[in-house]
């Protein structure tokens, strides 16, 4: 009877909306009721325009509901949300959630491998197909509808030490992927495959092949980039050379390790690079978001591109060309005698790893590390989950010169979330976070707030201009994930994650 | 009595030959077993052949790990989780198997004579014990806390070099006292149990766990560790080096 009365117009409109998976409009400019891709949307800034839960009611945030995957693992994953329902990985695993109530629709399971099982970050969708990667490297297709494999590709060699965690990156019909491997001296790589057909379009090599003389291996790509559509650029981080500790076998800047790249997303060619670490003897690979920001730089229009990096620097980028605006250090940074002409720090051969370890800031994790930092376009702050450390570093002949080659010691190291003013580099205010440090992520709001988790398992609602804590929760243990943030019916969301549970935020319903 | 010491002496003598000449080995498919489970979950930290990698120890070189009885405390690591190590659920087989690799691979390393890869002792004595006792009774100002002769005493025999040099740059897990003044004035001290920016806990004096919501209490921290937080950004390498090399002389 009920049915009758719905006019046939609102029908039409409801079969619309069924299911249809991305379109490449919906990554240009995601709806609201969507994050459909790794970052929410290409630039990084893990910024929502959504408005619903703001300052003055975050107070009453409460759960709506929590996934558990009942797998004894950390989610690192960044879900994304499309057409009402939650798409997540980890190591071996993928699931489908349903964004309104938190139950599960499918569950793949990627046969037993031997790959490194340390994280999986997420899964990516063109149209109604998912992109997963592997522990052993392989780029699997699936149906988004119930997790049924299309195709399954090897995108590099496990064998040779290999191994993948990333979330793909998908503009127009390329699926962009990166690997990991920094066990071996691997050439690092990015490549574009064909989201229908699993075959690769490109690749673009980060280092010559292993076993080019005085050059580096190394260079691994295993963060998702970002994506400019005004002028079809990609922005990619790229990890540390091997051998890692050692660098007397690989002399020179090493390029393009511990760098951000500029590449033609049809083709894969280089456009520019900016190196983040030249010659990195401590592990800091360049892979944090490279997030972009249109905006006033010193009174000029810019389009520009920011990195919280693992070795401690800031860098404000002009993204058309890859020159420096601003180099700056967000915490303790021992390690570099200056600046290069381009704005690239210049490293301290007395602080390469010694035989009798050298005293090192940061730590090997870095002053920060995959964990999504926010940009917040009303107040110009940049904010990112920061860790103050430091490290013993080590290596010695018999150590040798492949792979890790040495050894590297945290001594201390604490969480601090920072909110950096873009124009100077300044830290504005700082959140202590807790000891040893978090590995959450951050997402900002339109309505100025800010989520992130701190060390020991809070999830918390700070108010963007200061920092101020406005709500929080106990999550029981620390995030390792970046929240996002979706609308659905009406009804705001904010979506967190600790050890194998993932909780949906909401303000209470009103029943 | 003579004899039954003589013949404990013996016995003990054999046991320690015994361990010597007969290493134990482990079935060839339980190390194999244990070393897909090590690569898959523990590799990234710890190594591929359990020597070190990403932050994690060398398994090869753990005190730990030399005085672990068929996995009692290797077990309590991996399913408990230790410092930034996470927990893993594992059946009792899994265990086993794990054990095997990593007490293969350390034996392994054992054997090598030298140029073996890691961190020994022998590489950390190279600062001057002069130089390393002027810092410690001058700019480090570790006279404040400590003494040679009293909690450092020995400290070189009951710390290894590598945990040694650590524990000079910061004392993990060092106790902190709290001192909590609740809003009737009543004051309660103990040491830290728990602090985060919404919740502090101390052990009183008489062992038992107390919490309070921070926002309902005045906290009052005392941290020796600090003092070593605020040397990180003070030391030279040689600092570091010169007042190791002087630890080590406390035997």
């Amino acid at each position: 009877m009920l049915m009758n009365r719905i006019p046939f117009s609102l029908l039409l409109t409801a079969g619309s909306l069924l299911a249809q998976g991305t379109t490449p409009d919906m990554l240009l400019k995601p709806p609201k009721d969507a994050w459909p891709a790794y970052h929410g949307d290409y630039s990084g800034k893990r910024h929502s325009a959504l408005t619903q839960i703001n300052p003055q009611n975050v107070g009453g945030l409460s759960l709506a509901w929590a996934f558990q995957s009942g797998i004894n693992q950390q989610i690192k994953a960044s879900p994304i949300l499309v057409d009402g329902v939650i798409y997540f990985s980890m190591p071996d695993n993928v699931f489908a959630v349903d964004a309104r109530s938190g139950h599960q629709l499918w569950h793949y399971t990627y046969p037993a491998n031997k790959g490194f099982h340390i994280g999986s970050r997420g899964v990516s969708m063109y149209g109604e197909w998912l992109y997963f990667m592997s522990p052993d490297s392989h780029l699997i297709c699936l149906n988004a509808k119930d997790g049924t494999v299309r195709w399954n590709v090897a995108v590099a060699d496990a064998a040779r030490g290999y191994w993948t965690t990333m979330s793909p990156l998908i503009i127009r019909n390329h699926v962009l992927i990166g690997v990991s491997g920094d066990f071996d001296n691997l050439t690092g790589f990015l490549k574009a495959i064909d989201p229908e057909t699993g075959k690769t379009q490109w690749r673009w090599d980060s280092t010559p092949p292993a076993g080019t003389p005085n050059a580096t291996t190394g260079g691994m790509t295993w963060m998702t980039g970002t994506y400019d559509p005004d002028t079809d650029t990609v922005f990619w981080g790229t990890g540390n050379p091997t051998p890692v500790l050692n660098g007397d076998v690989r002399p020179g800047n090493n390029p393009d390790t511990c760098s951000i790249v500029a590449i033609d997303p049809n083709t894969g060619k280089k456009k520019w690079a900016f190196q983040a670490s030249p010659h990195d003897t401590h592990d800091w690979d360049a892979v944090e978001i490279p997030v972009l920001v249109d905006g006033d730089f010193h009174g000029k229009p810019r389009k520009m591109l920011m990195q919280a990096s693992r070795n401690g620097y800031f860098f404000v980028l002009d993204r058309q060309t890859g020159e420096s605006l601003v180099t700056t250090t967000f915490g303790p940074v021992n390690w570099a005698t200056g600046l290069d002409k381009k704005g690239q720090p210049i490293p301290n051969p007395a602080k390469d790893p010694a035989p009798d370890g050298r005293l090192i800031a940061p730590d090997e994790g870095g002053l920060t590390n995959y964990r999504s930092p926010s940009f917040d376009p009303k107040t110009g702050l940049f904010i990112v989950s920061a860790h103050p450390s430091y490290g013993i570093y080590f290596t010695k002949p018999a150590d040798g010169s492949f792979g890790w080659a040495g050894a590297d010691y945290g001594v201390w190291g604490k969480g601090v979330l920072e909110a950096i003013d873009y124009q100077t580099g300044k830290v504005k205010w700082s959140h202590e976070l807790g000891p040893n440090g978090s590995g959450a992520g951050v997402l900002t709001t339109d309505s100025g707030l800010t989520f992130t988790g701190d060390a020991q398992g809070s999830v918390l609602a700070l108010r963007t201009t200061d920092g101020k804590t406005l709500w929080h929760a106990g999550q029981g243990q620390s995030m390792q994930s970046s929240p996002i943030t979706y609308e659905l019916d009406g009804r705001q969301y904010v979506l967190t994650s600790a050890g194998g549970v993932m909780f949906a935020w909401a303000l209470p319903e009103k029943l | 009595m003579d004899n039954i010491r003589r013949g404990a002496v013996t016995f003990t003598a054999l046991l320690i030959s015994a361990a010597l000449a007969y290493p134990q080995a482990f079935p060839a498919d339980q190390v194999k077993a244990g070393e897909s489970a090590f690569v898959q979950q523990c590799a990234f930290c710890h190594g591929r052949d359990t020597g070190g990698g990403e932050d994690g120890p060398d398994l090869t070189r753990s005190k730990l790990v030399g005085e672990d009885v068929n996995g009692n405390q290797i077990g309590l690591v991996v399913r408990n989780g230790k410092n930034n190590m996470p927990r893993f659920t594992v059946t009792d087989q899994e265990l086993a198997a794990l054990v095997a690799f990593i007490k293969t691979e350390r034996k392994i390393a054992e054997s090598q004579t030298g140029g073996r890869k890691g961190v020994d002792a022998a590489d950390l004595t190279t600062g001057n014990i002069e130089k390393g006792k002027a810092y410690f009774n001058g700019a480090g100002k570790c006279t404040g806390c400590h003494s040679p002769t009293g909690d450092l005493e020995h400290t070189a025999t009951r710390n290894d070099g590598l945990k040694l040099f650590q524990r000079l740059m910061y004392p993990r897990g060092a106790s902190a006292k709290i001192t909590v003044t609740l809003a009737s004035g009543e004051t309660i001290n103990g040491t830290r149990a728990y602090l985060d920016e919404f919740t502090v806990a101390l052990r009183d004096a008489a062992g038992r766990y107390r919490s309070w919501p921070v926002s309902k209490v005045k906290v009052k921290v005392d941290d020796p560790a600090e003092a070593h937080v605020e040397l990180l950004a003070k030391y030279t390498d040689d600092d570091i080096h010169n007042l190791m090399t002087y630890l080590l002389t406390l035997k």
